[in-house]
């Protein structure tokens, strides 16, 4: 077995958990059963490594098969670093009938006419997600496997999820994806984050979204601590109507993980300085909300009184839009700008 | 002979370092934090402040000093006034503390003169920083780790730093101390725990003072960040950058960060404003370029305030403010600071000082 091999398996096998490795290997499914009973997984890593090296050597396998287990490893854990979206724009006629196999087949060979030796792999995952792994090389050294780009692509949404991209590598990607779906043109979608599931779920809608139209009656709180039915609250209309509001903009349930969310204010000072608001020019600055989870935050915001409700479209923008990155100016809107509520 | 290091000085200040705390106590009488009971106390954090000038500070301070103070983040304290502490025996304290490290990590008491402890401590006075008369010179303390397998020529790394300091430390105050007290309310330490803690109660211990941990208020911090836009003329802050903790479920962090011209101009409208206020209000026209008043300060944050709210209908005044920074400098709620640039130490550390001074419990 050669050496980029050798050092590829060992960096994956000390890179997987060790209670992740048998159920991995299982899922790759290129060792037999009786095989993975001759491995004991107790071992040291160290060891294990030198046993699924010597079965490989035996099998005479080589760089893809084991950059088949990576793929492997990486769908189920996905938090490799920041993924960013983007959206294919303006498709071709056939663009909603692009099959998986013709996807497969356009996509590598035309990156492979815009940069030699590059190594695609491409694997289909049980939800419609393609999963391409790609590694670079160029005209004159060997695709670098150490430094794979992963990219997702859902067929018939114009939604592409990538990480690990540089800028030399990014024109090339984009014209291969173009291509492949037939559609014209992609952008940047404005939206990326640490954890895949999470994009994943806001830009495409897959969480529970509680846009009650009609209510019978307001929205109970949650945690409801006061028993004692002579006690009564206040403010118990007030609160379940900003309870309700937060949800309608943000939603009900549980809601996906996004980590940040930036936005670039270019806007005429809203303060109450009569000078500072009679001039021309812009105030430039720079919001940046961060937490565990900036939904829930905010929702709960919302629905504690700290922002204002109804919430202002800035906020309800992020699952609405499902982007993170907003540029905000005065003017109308952009193609990556969202109208300023005056 | 091994002579402990650890003593407690046994002498008949005693009675009378007791008797000085009540006697300030009465003399400062029942004080809230913001002591606005009695005019003599004036405890209270100043409401107007010198606009902070560029120090050509390079001409009075060393520039190895000014290496070492600026550019790191420190971790402040208070300190109560230090009994006989004398500027002149720092080589003796050097030795002292180096053999109370060595004492600490060991166990075991140790000797003071011996020369191969694997910690040096060297205290050293840094020249050109004291600004009220009354001030004393600032200390900055080092301590260096010297491996016992190095070879003699290896240099000596520095594991641990730290600094006391009183810069326009309120004159009334530090002339009310009795003799043999040296006020030098702020500490600063970078380094390791076990160190920072070896080292105060190296302090407590020979010379009777209290530490205890100084958290920068926000009107502190919107003081800083007031301050340093204000120098935005001379030196480019680059960016005044606030972060906010909002606390909800989970916790919100949000990072204002304004750009540095429009923050500037924002300052200036807010303080013609308030000039013109104060010159209705008093009958002559008195050139207050250097004052800085609190109102100002309040109302260029109101502003800032404001504009956020305006886009976002979120009221930032619900969290709390932990940090300001431009590139003058950072400072956090946790009590952290670092001095990016040294014309404006002087400014930052004046205020400091203030805060130190108010929140030592005598």
């Amino acid at each position: 077995m050669g050496d980029t091999p050798r050092r590829l398996l060992q960096r994956l096998i000390r890179r997987i958990p060790a209670q992740e490795l048998k159920p991995t290997l299982e899922k790759w499914g290129r060792l037999s059963q009786a095989q993975l009973q001759t491995i004991d997984f107790t071992q040291s890593k160290w060891a294990l490594t030198g046993k699924l090296g010597t079965i490989c050597e035996e099998r005479n396998w080589a760089v893809k098969h084991i950059t088949e287990l990576e793929l492997i490893y990486v769908i189920d854990n996905p938090n490799l670093g920041m993924w960013h979206t983007f959206q294919l724009m303006d498709p071709r006629d056939n663009a909603h009938t692009v099959e998986l196999l013709q996807f497969k087949e356009q996509f590598k060979s035309n990156l492979s006419e815009l940069i030699r030796n590059v190594s695609v792999k491409i694997k289909k995952h049980t939800d419609e997600a393609v999963w391409i792994r790609i590694a670079w090389g160029d005209g004159l050294s060997q695709p670098n496997h150490f430094k794979p780009t992963y990219v997702v692509h859902y067929l018939q949404t114009p939604y592409v999820f990538v990480t690990s991209l540089n800028s030399k590598q990014k024109p090339l990607l984009s014209q291969a994806l173009v291509l492949a779906t037939s559609y014209h043109a992609i952008k940047d979608a404005n939206l990326s984050g640490r954890k895949f599931t999470a994009i994943r779920d806001l830009l495409m809608r897959q969480y529970e979204q509680v846009f009650p139209r009609k209510f019978h009656s307001p929205l109970k709180e949650r945690n409801q601590i006061v028993t004692d039915p002579h006690i009564e609250r206040e403010q118990a209309e007030s609160s379940a109507n900003r309870l309700q509001m937060a949800c309608e903009a943000f939603g009900g349930g549980k809601l996906p993980q996004l980590q940040s969310a930036v936005y670039k204010l270019e806007t005429k000072f809203r303060g109450h300085n009569k000078s500072m608001t009679q001039r021309e020019e812009p105030i430039r600055c720079v919001v940046k909300f961060a937490s565990t989870n900036i939904l829930e935050s905010l929702r709960n915001c919302a629905s504690s009184g700290i922002a204002s409700t109804p919430v202002t479209p800035l906020l309800s923008s992020i699952p609405l839009k499902g982007r993170n990155y907003f540029v905000i100016t005065d003017n109308g809107p952009g193609p990556s700008q969202t109208r300023q509520q005056n | 002979m091994i002579i402990s290091v650890v003593k407690t000085p046994r002498n008949s200040d005693g009675a009378q370092r007791s008797s000085y705390r009540q006697s300030y106590r009465s003399y400062v009488g029942a004080v809230s934090r913001l002591g606005l009971t009695s005019a003599l106390t004036a405890r209270r954090l100043n409401t107007s402040r010198r606009a902070p000038r560029a120090h050509n500070i390079t001409d009075k301070v060393s520039p190895e000093h000014l290496a070492v103070l600026v550019k790191k983040e420190w971790q402040l304290s208070y300190v109560t006034p230090l009994f006989q502490f004398r500027h002149t025996q720092l080589k003796r304290y050097s030795q002292q503390l180096s053999a109370f490290i060595a004492a600490e990590r060991q166990g075991v008491a140790v000797e003071v003169e011996e020369p191969q402890h694997s910690f040096k401590a060297s205290f050293s006075v840094v020249h050109g920083m004291a600004e009220a008369e009354e001030d004393a010179e600032t200390i900055l303390i080092q301590v260096h780790s010297k491996h016992h397998f190095s070879r003699r020529d290896d240099p000596e790394k520095c594991v641990w730093s730290g600094w006391l300091a009183c810069i326009n430390g309120s004159p009334e105050y530090i002339r009310s101390l009795p003799k043999d007290f040296i006020c030098l309310p702020l500490f600063g330490s970078s380094g390791g725990d076990p160190l920072t803690s070896s080292v105060k109660s190296w302090f407590q211990q020979t010379f009777d003072c209290c530490f205890g941990s100084l958290e920068i208020n926000h009107t502190s911090l919107q003081w800083l960040g007031s301050l340093w836009t204000n120098c935005q003329p001379e030196s480019n802050i680059q960016h005044l950058k606030m972060i906010w903790a909002v606390p909800v479920v989970p916790p919100l962090q949000i990072t204002y960060t304004v750009n540095p011209q429009d923050a500037w101009e924002l300052w200036t409208c807010v303080r013609k404003d308030a000039q013109v206020e104060k010159e209705g209000e008093e009958e002559e026209e008195e050139e207050e370029e250097g004052i800085i008043d609190i109102e100002e300060v309040n109302m260029f944050m109101q502003e800032l305030k404001s504009h956020f709210y305006r886009h976002f209908k979120l009221d930032l005044s619900a969290g709390n403010l932990v940090q300001v920074s431009t590139a003058l400098g950072s400072a956090k709620t946790s009590g952290r600071i670092k001095i990016s640039n040294s014309r404006y130490m002087i400014s930052t550390l004046t205020l400091l000082t203030e805060c130190a001074l108010l929140k030592m419990p005598v």
